[in-house]
């Protein structure tokens, strides 16, 4: 995919750009509104991140440009704002999603993806693990055909795992993916655990489960 | 009690003592009116008669050749009567008016009597006229009956002219508590405009108040710009070492003692994290900065967070059962932080109820609120913690636990945000977390 990141801080948008391209996407960076709006006129976009607090404007500008030039694109606001009538804002100029600062890069994947799914319509997008069948569009898995019943968080988590298969993903990141920010407790990650071997042991009683591994002293990763 | 109520009311009670005394002091009055113009009347009618005697003399009333048989007259119903009687030249000579029982064809009849010595050729007579008593208290009683009828309709006329007037003075008032205070349930709702009134009192009110939410609300703005840049500054550096050190765990060549140290290194970073978020989020909700537009299904919101965090609880071999939790739809919220703050509250339980324990959730739709209580059997939260949290402090002192959560806070703050009142108690053995939504009052 190829995609434009609008980010004045020069030191982010390196780590977004360097992982975004690690992901096989071509990315082009900039840092002020005006090179946004020279690129968003002569290049076609499947995604555009953006900041709000650009040096030369608000990025909520490049919505409306966007409308002229990049109808298909994807946007996801990033930004370390926190006023509501922002948010609103963004979301009602035709941005997809809106992704608060400090944020995992991997969440920011994520979120891309589920866009895609979103937008594709595409009901069967399912994954298929050592027998198992996860739906990535609706909270089902089965194996062999029969269902198997998960609670929302366990599927959400497995769905976080999957999307950033062969990665591996720290308490940290997975419990923000499940709760947020703003759930307040020290041991939320070790929560996580929890759910992971709740997982396990649903889906052991139908097949094996050693896709989803234990790397110890840092998280979880799914080998696929 | 309303002001206009209470204005009306005081008048009404004060008019209507000045009326009770009037009324209870209205017979003898009265009868004192009445009796002095009777006793007008028959002083009149005495000097007519007197020159009614002068003029045809005293014999076409009382014969020569009968003296002692005095001239009595009295009309058909016996309501006045005339006496002419001779009496003997000792008797006392002098006017009287009184009040006496005559008997006039063996009935007993009181009388308001005008008695009178006229001496005539050396002879003495006594000259009695009386009205019946019965037609003055017929009198007396019709006037009451009038006074009393009068009286009522001016008290209900005068109670609409009061509501009235009452009401017109009092409209501004009324106008600048509904505009300026009580509809303003944040400061940025305020606008200012002036509330007409030709009331002085009235006038200075609404400059106080205005002045007043004026300046709150500059406040609350610097307050919101504040945190904007707040924000900005702190959570860009902290993601930009988020990223980093993400960079740096994708690098398959780190060996374990440096895989170890980052980890502690991303341990720290999230806790820096989770407490900018906290502080900004208690700012944010003391700031109102959060829209309450949406409309929560507070069983279903219970629900959600049970099956959420019921697996959790289980590993413990915490309980966590749900009770009657009755329908209940909190209107004009904020949905995620409802839910929030519903959650805080059961992580919280979960996190300090003892293993083997128990948590209950119990919903109830009372007249007033609606109560959503949740119990455990967990160690309680101290007293002293809650007075803080309910002091507004954010950092709290807490000598007896270490923990250093703003999940307390936040639920207060957000409680206090959303008007639910929270209620925080504990008791041997078991803490009791209650919330208490408001309830519409039921239309029509």
């Amino acid at each position: 995919m190829r995609i434009l990141l609008v980010e004045d801080e020069r030191s982010l948008a390196k780590e977004i750009h360097d992982f975004l391209q690690s992901e096989q996407h071509v990315v082009d960076a900039v840092s002020t509104k005006k090179a946004a709006s020279e690129n968003l006129a002569v290049n076609s976009y499947d995604f555009v991140l953006v900041d709000l607090g650009l040096p030369d404007g608000d990025g909520l500008d490049l919505l409306q440009e966007m409308g002229r030039y990049q109808q298909d694109a994807s946007v996801i606001i990033l930004t370390a704002r926190t006023e509501v009538d922002d948010k609103i804002l963004g979301l009602e100029s035709g941005a997809d999603d809106y992704l608060s600062k400090p944020f995992s890069l991997l969440e920011l994947k994520a979120r891309m993806q589920a866009i895609l799914r979103r937008k594709s319509g595409w009901k069967k997008d399912v994954i298929q693990l050592a027998g198992f069948e996860i739906y990535l569009n609706e909270p089902l898995i089965s194996f062999e055909g029969q269902d198997i019943k998960l609670t929302k968080k366990e599927y959400i988590l497995l769905q976080f795992m999957l999307i950033n298969k062969n990665r591996v993903l720290n308490r940290f990141q997975l419990a923000e993916h499940l709760w947020g920010d703003h759930l307040d407790d020290d041991y939320q990650s070790n929560y996580i655990d929890v759910h992971v071997k709740n997982i396990r042991k649903k889906l052991g009683n139908y097949g094996p489960v050693d896709w989803l591994e234990t790397v110890r002293g840092l998280g979880y990763k799914i080998i696929a | 009690m309303k002001l206009f109520h209470k204005l009306l009311v005081f008048n009404l009670l004060g008019k209507g003592i000045f009326l009770l005394v009037f009324l209870m002091l209205s017979p003898y009055l009265l009868s004192q009116l009445i009796i002095d113009n009777t006793d007008e009347e028959l002083l009149e009618k005495k000097e007519e008669v007197f020159k009614l005697i002068q003029k045809a003399g005293i014999e076409n009333f009382i014969s020569n050749e009968n003296p002692e048989q005095g001239f009595g007259s009295y009309n058909i119903l016996k309501e006045e009567y005339i006496l002419l009687q001779a009496v003997p030249a000792d008797f006392k000579v002098g006017q009287v008016i009184s009040s006496e029982k005559r008997i006039i064809e063996e009935e007993e009849i009181s009388y308001r009597v005008v008695a009178d010595v006229i001496v005539l050729d050396g002879v003495r007579y006594l000259l009695e006229i009386g009205r019946s008593l019965n037609t003055i208290d017929k009198i007396q009683g019709m006037f009451f009956q009038i006074a009393i009828g009068i009286l009522f309709l001016f008290l209900a006329f005068s109670f609409l002219l009061d509501s009235a007037i009452s009401k017109r003075i009092m409209a501004p008032f009324n106008k600048i508590i509904q505009t300026k205070i009580s509809r303003i349930n944040e400061p940025q709702e305020f606008h200012d405009k002036s509330i007409r009134s030709t009331t002085k009192e009235f006038e200075l009110l609404d400059n106080a108040i205005s002045e007043m939410m004026k300046r709150i609300q500059k406040s609350f703005n610097q307050e919101r710009i504040f945190i904007s840049h707040a924000s900005h500054e702190l959570k860009t550096p902290i993601s930009i070492l988020q990223s980093k050190l993400e960079a740096i765990f994708r690098d398959e060549n780190l060996n374990s003692y440096q895989s170890e140290k980052l980890m502690d290194m991303q341990d720290t970073l999230q806790k820096m994290k989770k407490s900018v978020n906290a502080l900004l989020l208690i700012s944010k909700v003391n700031n109102a900065q959060f829209l309450k537009t949406e409309t929560v299904d507070v069983k279903l919101v219970v629900e959600e967070i049970v099956e959420d965090w019921i697996e959790i609880a289980e590993e413990k071999d915490i309980v966590v059962k749900i009770g009657k939790i009755d329908p209940f739809i909190f209107s004009e919220t904020n949905a995620s932080l409802c839910q929030m703050m519903i959650q805080n509250a059961l992580s919280n339980a979960v996190k300090y109820v003892q293993d083997g324990g128990e948590i209950i959730l119990v919903g109830t739709k009372k007249e007033d609120a609606y109560e959503l209580i949740l119990e455990n059997d967990g160690e309680g939260i101290d007293e002293d913690l809650i007075n803080q949290v309910t002091n507004g402090l954010v950092f709290l002192k807490d000598v007896t636990k270490e923990k250093s959560g703003f999940g307390l806070q936040i639920m207060y703050k957000v409680a206090l945000f959303l008007g639910v009142s929270l209620e925080i108690g504990s008791l041997k053995g078991k803490t009791r977390v209650c919330f208490r939504f408001p309830v519409e009052p039921q239309q029509g």
